[in-house]
């Protein structure tokens, strides 16, 4: 009977003790995300009112008219690599088990496409361009990591476009 | 010419902005495949902890494209040309571990 019980609490504690990590990741995560991206969300109004650059402004089309009256043009490119916590993709797996909508990923993938188009916007206004044409943003994945476990935690964005003046 | 830095007019769109195109000269490509010292990698699976931006990622990325840029503004150059036309990237990955970097364009004569 001893036995038995001494069985349980063994396999209580070791469950407990192997979610610790995971958890405390997840929940580190979601704070320093949160942080990050309020800090992006100050950025771009900041850039918005400083520059100037609105939507009118920034374009992905590239046609005669948008080009009207440019004397000065460059290729302007950025990129930027994100990934999720892995306590986030321990509860991912979990997740998607059920399926639904994967929150973390949500956040980390707009966090990562935002940083990256506010950063083209900054080196445009460092070259003194006054607006994007032609902008276009691809994601891939990319695995650095020597081992194939980490493959999927982190994703390239890589924004580029032509700043005119 | 290796470690000479060249600069051309370049842009994404047909033609380059305020100029015209008089000539052109053709296909030009640049790329490179890198891979990751194994410390920074380490260092980047602790970054993993919390999630977020990869610092040494985004730093070797862009390095690697610049020296992809670079490759293809001296076939550019080669040719004689001083602007490419209609820059594309792309990225894949060729093995655990290294990604290409590659990037294309047209060569071309501006005034």
């Amino acid at each position: 009977m001893s036995a038995l019980v001494s069985i349980l609490v063994y396999s209580i504690i070791g469950i407990a003790v192997s979610l610790v990590f995971p958890f405390t990741s997840w929940a580190l995560g979601r704070w320093y995300q949160d942080s990050i991206m309020s800090t992006l969300r100050e950025e771009e109004k900041v850039i918005v009112n400083t520059y100037g650059f609105d939507n009118k402004a920034s374009v992905t089309t590239s046609n005669k008219m948008s080009q009207v009256g440019a004397e000065y043009s460059t290729l302007l490119h950025v990129s930027l690599c994100v990934g999720p916590s892995m306590g986030q993709i321990f509860f991912m797996w979990v997740k998607s088990i059920f399926g639904g909508r994967l929150h973390s990923y949500d956040v980390v993938l707009d966090y990562g496409r935002r940083e990256a188009l506010l950063r083209l916007r900054k080196q445009a206004a460092q070259f003194g361009c006054t607006s994007l044409i032609n902008i276009r943003i691809e994601t891939s994945v990319i695995s650095f990591a020597k081992t194939d476990k980490s493959k999927q935690a982190s994703v390239e964005f890589l924004a580029f476009a032509t700043g005119i003046r | 010419m290796e470690g000479q830095v060249i600069s051309l007019l370049m842009s994404n769109v047909e033609s380059i902005p305020g100029k015209t195109v008089v000539n052109s000269l053709g296909l030009v490509t640049g790329s490179t495949v890198r891979a990751k010292h194994i410390g920074k990698d380490i260092f980047a699976g602790l970054k993993n902890i919390v999630g977020g931006e990869l610092k040494a990622y985004t730093e070797l990325l862009n390095e690697s494209r610049n020296e992809a840029l670079q490759r293809m503004m001296m076939d550019a150059h080669a040719r004689g040309a001083n602007g490419i036309v209609n820059v594309r990237f792309a990225t894949s990955n060729v093995a655990a571990g290294a990604s290409e970097l590659f990037c294309y364009g047209t060569a071309v004569v501006v005034e």
